[in-house]
């Protein structure tokens, strides 16, 4: 089951391993010779989400850089099957092996010690290394967007949002999500269902339906499988998409997507390992919009001074503003963010509460 | 000799046209080199299927061949992963295959593996007993657990004779929930992600020296010796061929049904949470929400290709460690999508299924 990738990590850096690592130096990694990757999905390519976002951004990477990346689909998050489909590639000459998923943590740090000349880049992954990688988006900061987008669009100012699990990655976009609406309609509140599941639409469709009987009108999601979307179509209302672009499934009702431009971070970084060296970074990669992780995709539905809002605010946190800048208020009114502060990624990473707004409870 | 005429009777129109008839006469018995024969021969026609459908793909019979067969079992790595394969694989056609034997529709392999996962874990992350018997708590953990898995199904089943396939497959979807509860739960890792912390390096099935095989694979291989000599060699055997055969009638000549049953079924659940300690010990390290993956289907299938024999059982899961292992291999480089080697799979299975026919009958074409 492919419950638990998503979950990533690199990062989690402070909040964790508080002092294990000191200021490591900033070592660089070079590919030798001529560069040959391969990508390792944990599902088939076509899944609709995650690892389709990856496989959109390997074509993309393949015209960018005019090298050729072979795949193997399915190959599952247990060491058993990573382990042979990682060493074939690289026993036939392939020296970066991008990963997909969180579950082959354990098993890349393994493999990347028993081959320190090949580079390792796995995304939702929690373990780094001087040949090893992991890297995630701030999908915090394109949910933020989405929920600006829900608070214009929404009528009855009330929304709702269907999440996998209570971890601190899925937390922080349900909080974001409540913020960016709250930013357009200071009313807003956001009804938040955990699945427990990262992929499963029945439980998906079921807690959608459950969202519009209560008089819900908009859906933000952060789980797996474009189901919220299509039920929301169905009924007539409207959604907001994770992963890649939902119109592609529910063409009216998708306001807005969080999606994934892994490419934009694939290209510049193999194309740095080919030449000066990858920049390693102790604690993985933790992409924002500005340096290519997630980002929003509008539909057209969405009206034009909504439109130049969301870009506006698009472009405040490229140009660096915090989307947790306080003051922010937890579900009681007790304050979690003082005002002009905002938390680091390590509090990031250790999100455990739900903001004022947000109706539900991470137990 | 006495037949039973199964279908006989031409249309008219087959017999004027001279065709003669084909008749299927249900066959008493068969030797033993005949049936052997006949499953070679439907195996042979399977593979020259799944042959044609790979190289229609475009892989000629050359990279077949080398790796398939080259690679994968005539490679000292190839030949490794395949063990490392097959060791779970070897203990759920085992379990699969003790609870075919009795009758009793064991669906829920993945649940008891789950389970003797935890039951495993238990051991390791309550840190109970000293180091050196640690390993060993481990493996009772990772039978009890699975056992213990299968006895509502097994009361049900007795008690009030509620279909086992409904009730194993859905303590399936329980176990995974246990499973999640734990993870997110109690047994969650300090960095707060859902898998349990790793075991100790005592915890963990140590490596035999070859490739990344651990010694999980002679614990595969004694649980064989068990179920073969349990099957071939002891009473129980012989009683579970009665039960399974007519219970009614093992009952009306006394023998005790309930028990024999009780008895395979358990064992059944203990065999797959031993394939649950073996993952967990011997590769895995941690328990993950993803550990059980896929391990239902093929013990299934390997006690199926394996007609519930155990010294079959463990060729089979050899084979078909090799077909993961081979298959993953083509896939690699011949970028062929994955769904190709599940094709695979299941011509070889519906073949074997096929030769079922002329196992149970004789056809007999009359000329007319």
């Amino acid at each position: 089951m492919a419950v638990s990738r998503l979950v990533l990590g690199g990062l989690l850096s402070a909040a964790l391993s508080v002092s294990a690592v000191g200021a490591a130096n900033a070592e660089t990694f070079k590919v030798e010779g001529e560069m040959k990757p391969a990508f390792i999905y944990f599902n088939v390519k076509n899944d609709g989400g995650w690892v389709q976002a990856l496989d959109e951004a390997r074509v993309k990477v393949e015209e960018n850089l005019g090298i050729e990346i072979p795949f193997t689909e399915k190959v599952e998050e247990v060491a058993t099957q990573i382990r042979p489909a990682v060493e074939r590639y690289i026993d036939r000459g392939y020296n970066v092996i991008l990963g997909s998923a969180f579950g082959y943590s354990d098993t890349f740090k393994e493999l990347a010690e028993k081959h320190p000349d090949v580079l390792f880049l796995n995304p939702a992954g929690i373990t780094n290394g001087p040949n090893l990688m992991s890297y995630y988006g701030r999908t915090y900061e394109s949910q933020y967007l989405c929920g600006m987008v829900a608070g214009a669009m929404s009528k009855t100012g009330k929304l709702g949002f269907v999440a996998a699990n209570p971890l601190p990655l899925v937390t922080w976009t349900v909080n974001a999500y409540a913020l960016g609406a709250q930013r357009m309609n200071p009313d807003a509140t956001v009804n938040v269902v955990f699945t427990g599941a990262w992929y499963d639409p029945v439980k998906e469709r079921e807690a959608a339906l459950a969202l519009i009987e209560q008089g819900v009108d908009v859906i933000g999601i952060h789980v797996d499988t474009p189901a919220v979307p299509v039920v929301a179509q169905e009924k007539g209302v409207m959604a907001t998409g994770h992963h890649r672009d939902m119109t592609e499934f529910a063409p009216d009702s998708t306001m807005c997507s969080s999606v994934w431009v892994w490419d934009k971070f694939l290209t510049p970084a193999l194309k740095a390992a080919s030449t000066d060296g990858l920049e390693m970074q102790p604690y993985g990669a933790f992409l924002s919009i500005k340096n290519g992780g997630t980002d929003i995709a509008l539909s057209d539905a969405v009206p034009a001074d909504v439109k130049e809002k969301v870009m506006a605010a698009r472009q405040e946190i490229i140009d660096g503003k915090h989307v947790f800048e306080g003051p922010v208020a937890g579900q009681d009114g007790s304050e979690k963010v003082a005002a002009g502060a905002h938390p680091d990624d390590g509090q990031m990473w250790g999100m455990d509460y739900l903001v004022k707004g947000v109706v539900g409870s991470l137990n | 000799m006495t037949t039973e005429t199964v279908s006989s009777n031409p249309t008219p129109a087959e017999a004027r046209r001279g065709l003669g008839r084909v008749t299927l006469e249900v066959r008493q018995r068969m030797p033993a080199w005949k049936h052997g024969l006949i499953l070679a021969l439907s195996l042979s026609c399977g593979l020259a299927i799944g042959v044609a459908v790979l190289w229609a793909s475009g892989v000629a019979p050359k990279g077949i061949y080398e790796e398939f067969v080259l690679y994968t079992f005539f490679n000292a790595k190839g030949l490794a992963n395949v063990l490392v394969e097959c060791t779970p694989l070897i203990l759920v056609g085992l379990s699969a295959a003790m609870a075919f034997r009795v009758q009793f529709w064991n669906i829920g392999l993945e649940g008891q593996l789950i389970l003797g996962g935890m039951g495993a874990a238990f051991f390791a992350l309550n840190d109970i007993g000293p180091p050196e018997t640690r390993l060993a708590l481990m493996l009772i953990g990772g039978l009890a657990g699975g056992a213990l898995w299968t006895v509502i199904p097994l009361l049900l089943k007795l008690k009030l004779n509620v279909n086992e396939i409904i009730s194993t497959l859905l303590l399936n979807y329980v176990a995974f929930q246990l499973l999640q509860d734990r993870l997110y739960g109690a047994w969650q890792d300090p960095d707060r992600f859902p898998h349990s912390p790793q075991l100790e390096s005592v915890e963990r099935l140590p490596r035999i020296g070859f490739g990344d095989v651990d010694s999980g694979i002679w614990v595969a291989l004694a649980a064989g010796i068990v179920v073969w000599w349990l099957i071939q060699r002891a009473r129980i055997g012989l009683f579970m061929t009665f039960v399974g055969s007519n219970a009614r009638m093992s009952k009306a000549i006394g023998l005790p049904v309930t028990a024999v049953v009780a008895g395979s079924v358990l064992l059944s659940g203990a065999l797959s949470g031993l394939a649950g300690f073996v993952v967990v010990a011997g590769q895995e390290y941690r328990l993950t929400t993803t550990f059980s993956g896929g391990y239902l289907f093929s013990g299934i299938v390997i006690a199926f290709l394996a007609r519930n024999n155990p010294l079959a059982a463990v060729v089979v899961a050899f084979l078909l460690g090799g077909l993961y292992v081979g298959g993953q291999s083509i896939q690699i480089f011949y970028n062929l999508p994955a769904g190709v080697i599940d094709l695979l799979q299941a011509i070889i299975v519906m073949s074997v299924t096929a030769s079922e026919l002329f196992v149970r009958y004789r056809i007999i074409w009359r000329r007319a």
